[in-house]
């Protein structure tokens, strides 16, 4: 990251004795309070759905710890087991906490996976459009517009439809519609990095393309890379929640965030709002602390935003 | 007590205001839409709803779907092979014209030439081999074999009128110009997949409808239907979704009118494989040499391990019977006594290890995820109860169209299906339980691939019996037969129910239909009548 933080250096110089661009970001980054805040519960948050097998009071998958006698009880009854829902139980007897808690872990697990895969494939191809040019560029690019101009999830609909369920073809079918973004990112600051001296001077030493393209041209287009990543992060995990409440992602007794939400759904109107209510609110609260990061590390990693 | 008292007087006085008026005003939702107004073009439940207020049948049946009087006072068989029906005089069309047997012969002829029919009436007419008018009010239908059904297949034949009707096509139909029969109630306007208006026919010949004018509304989407209901923008619904019937039984504007129904949910088990079933695998998730399913034991054991009554209560929100057999009581064919099988986990697991499976096997359960009440909480909950006794079950909801086609190719060795019944034993054993052949259409709907030849030769027997009590009773022996080697596993009889605002009662019906003759005003259905 050598090239786009130099002017900005005497702004920090003052916190930090030794500078590097890696302490000058961490300390950019931790000086805003809401991003703080941001990390701190999403690093909460991928602990629990880390350790679910453990910290969960009942295996919400497994159909034999299931009783449909249980079903729809309140938060904080006690259910035939003797086990305390807190956050109540689903229709079909499935305890909402352990069940929110193992949602979260295919949330993360999905998005987080298609996002890095999306983002190897989609970097790869936009590099290689910047820097081969000409026709590959044009070719690359227009399959690009091609995949944008498709909405985000009728394309991820389609997909599944042909895919047919489960959690491997979602991730699929994210990576196959996400892609594009990374690679337009990326090829738009690969176009200007690429007429950079550094890069004529690695030309004119003959090295071989692939080391311009990952180890010259890759590193300084990684922060907008970053940024456009974070926030594809939470949106493939919205995606791959409405996508489940849509009875297209997930098998019915591995339930996500998104197909808990659509289990309670129609029992909303009859009062019964825990079964939506609970799945509802740690997407929403896992979705806004991801998007507050990445909006704080597009302010951070951005050099115009700076005075 | 006083209040009482005054709520009574007030109601009645209301009720009788309601009958006296003349000009009242009925608004009904529906949840399937009508397709056509032509009574023989798409044989489906909502279409027939609506031709039963239009036009009138030979045979009408009433709420428990028993044959009745309709535009015939009777019928007998003349011969083995001739049906006489009597018809009634003195009926006319909407439009004036005299009903006579000429009409009966014109309709029978039209039914299997109906273009582009989806699906068409033609079964019912096709084993008549020849109509004989022998004076205006006696018609005589010939068929090549005895054929005790024939009386019951005419309550599927709206009655058409020669005249008016010769050459008329499906569309003219639809925009209400032929739409012209001899039922209770006249067309007005009818927008297609939107409403249809209706005028009460004085001239009927049976029961007076209680509402001079219908306006029949198609709304399809659930929330928007009870919320139609909820602010009094419609006086009845039908199809009420069963997460809302625990409010609106606690809402006292409203009034709930349940029958137990004709359509049985049940569970298929593969019966065609003798070796690997597709979806069974042993506990490490080998195939097996063999089809555990096969087995009598381990298909009672599925059976037994299935708790009904709780389904029903959780599941179904109580809006279900829980039943061992194919038709509920108090229908023609309904199997007097026969248990529902009771919930036995520890007899299952013994059942199991008898047949040598005392560690259980692995099972994919597959069922549709938007077809019946409630399919993919059905299914999830038979799969908890399934691991119970040792049979480890995954299961997997797919949509209709995928899931009907994969079952029909015998793809999955236990699957969930409903199937709606005629009130006659014959009707599902002939459809679900015979074995399935192309050439007699025999098995038609037997997706388990059950074949039972014993069985098969008693319904071949029953189907030339013309003595009716004799014929019931063998085709209850014949059901029972089916049941005891656990052909399919029924789980329970669907509820159908209506709801409708305070002042406003419906005669609930086993066939589902939603008429608007079955509507009347709540406080005095004495004097409506």
């Amino acid at each position: 990251m050598s090239d786009v933080t130099v002017n900005e250096v005497p702004v920090v110089a003052k916190v930090v004795k030794e500078e590097t661009p890696f302490r000058r970001f961490v300390s950019e980054f931790f000086a805003s309070k809401i991003a703080t805040g941001g990390l701190i519960v999403f690093g909460i948050i991928a602990l629990l759905a880390i350790l679910a097998p453990w910290i969960t009071p009942q295996n919400p998958y497994d159909l034999a710890q299931l009783d449909i006698m249980d079903g729809r009880l309140e938060p904080g009854s006690v259910g035939g087991s003797g086990m305390t829902h807190w956050l109540g139980t689903d229709d079909q007897g499935r305890d909402m906490l352990s069940g929110i808690i193992y949602g979260l872990r295919i949330s993360l697990t999905v998005g987080v996976g298609s996002a890095f895969i999306a983002s190897l494939v989609g970097a790869s191809l936009g590099l290689l459009a910047a820097y081969g040019g000409g026709r590959t560029d044009s070719v690359i690019m227009r399959l690009v517009d091609l995949q944008l101009s498709f909405p985000t999830i009728l394309a991820a609909l389609m997909i599944l439809a042909f895919l047919g369920k489960g959690i491997g073809n979602v991730v699929i079918a994210l990576v196959i519609v996400e892609w594009a973004y990374y690679a337009r990112t990326v090829r738009g600051s690969a176009l200007v990095e690429r007429r950079r001296e550094y890069i004529e001077a690695a030309q004119c030493l003959a090295l071989p393309t692939r080391r311009i393209l990952f180890r010259h041209l890759l590193p300084n287009c990684l922060p907008p890379l970053i940024v456009v990543g974070t926030i594809q992060v939470a949106r493939a995990i919205a995606l791959e929640a409405t996508l489940s409440f849509l009875g297209l992602g997930v098998p019915i007794t591995e339930p996500s965030l998104g197909l808990l939400i659509a289990n309670g759904y129609e029992y909303m109107l009859s009062g019964k709002y825990w079964i939506s209510f609970y799945p509802g609110i740690a997407l929403l609260v896992t979705i806004v602390s991801i998007n507050l990061m990445g909006d704080h590390l597009r302010d951070v990693l951005n050099p115009r935003l700076k005075k | 007590m006083r209040s009482t008292f005054r709520a009574l007087a007030v109601s009645g006085l209301l009720g009788l205001a309601a009958t006296q008026a003349p000009a009242q005003t009925l608004t009904m939702a529906v949840g399937a839409p009508v397709t056509s107004l032509d009574p023989h073009y798409h044989q489906l439940s909502p279409n027939n709803a609506a031709a039963s207020m239009i036009f009138s049948r030979l045979v009408e049946t009433d709420d428990r779907a028993r044959s009745v009087p309709g535009l015939a006072e009777s019928w007998r068989a003349v011969e083995p092979t001739v049906w006489e029906f009597k018809l009634r005089a003195g009926v006319r069309f909407h439009n004036g014209r005299e009903f006579t047997a000429e009409d009966v012969a014109y309709t029978l002829a039209r039914v299997p030439n109906v273009p582009n029919s989806p699906a068409s009436f033609t079964v019912f007419v096709r084993p008549i081999v020849r109509v004989e008018v022998v004076d205006p009010l006696t018609i005589r239908l010939h068929t090549r074999t005895p054929y005790p059904l024939l009386p019951m297949d005419m309550t599927n034949i709206y009655i058409l009128d020669r005249e008016t009707h010769e050459g008329g096509s499906t569309e003219r139909f639809n925009s209400g110009e032929l739409a012209v029969g001899t039922g209770p109630f006249r067309v007005v306007r009818h927008a297609n997949g939107d409403r249809i208006e209706l005028e009460r026919n004085d001239q009927y010949f049976g029961d007076r409808p209680a509402f001079q004018r219908v306006n029949y509304r198609m709304i399809t989407n659930d929330a928007a239907r009870t919320a139609a209901l909820m602010a009094g923008d419609v006086d009845v619904i039908d199809q009420v979704p069963t997460a809302d019937l625990s409010r609106m039984r606690n809402d006292s504007r409203l009034a709930l009118y349940e029958t137990t129904g004709l359509r049985l949910i049940f569970l298929w088990t593969d019966h065609s494989r003798e070796d690997a079933t597709p979806f069974v695998t042993d506990n490490d998730g080998r195939p097996m040499a063999r089809n555990p399913l096969k087995d009598i034991r381990v298909r009672r054991a599925l059976s037994m391990a299935i708790d009904r009554p709780n389904m029903v209560g959780r599941v179904m929100e109580g809006a279900a019977t829980a039943t061992g057999q194919f038709l509920a009581e108090g229908v023609t064919s309904h199997i007097p006594g026969y248990p529902v099988p009771r919930f036995d986990p520890d007899g299952a697991r013994r059942l199991l290890a008898e047949a040598g499976f005392p560690q259980g096997f692995r099972i994919t359960l597959h069922g549709p995820n938007d077809r019946y009440p409630n399919d993919a909480r059905i299914i999830q909950a038979v799969g908890q109860m399934w691991t119970r006794i040792g049979v480890r079950t995954t299961v997997e909801a797919l949509t209709w169209p995928t899931y009907i086609g994969r079952a029909g190719r015998a793809e999955f060795s236990s699957f969930l299906m409903g199937w709606g019944m005629n009130p006659d034993g014959s009707h599902p054993l002939r459809n679900l339980i015979a074995c399935p052949n192309r050439d007699t259409g025999l098995g038609a709907s037997n997706r388990g691939r059950y074949c039972n030849a014993e069985l098969d030769r008693g319904l071949e027997e029953s189907s030339q019996m013309l003595d009716e009590e004799a014929r019931q009773t063998r085709l209850i022996e014949l059901e029972r037969m089916a049941l005891d080697d656990v052909a399919l596993i029924p789980l329970h009889i669907q509820t159908n129910i209506w709801a409708a605002r305070r002042g406003f009662a419906v005669t609930p019906r086993a066939d589902e239909l939603t008429r608007a003759q079955d509507v009347r005003p709540a406080s005095a259905p004495a004097a409506a009548r």
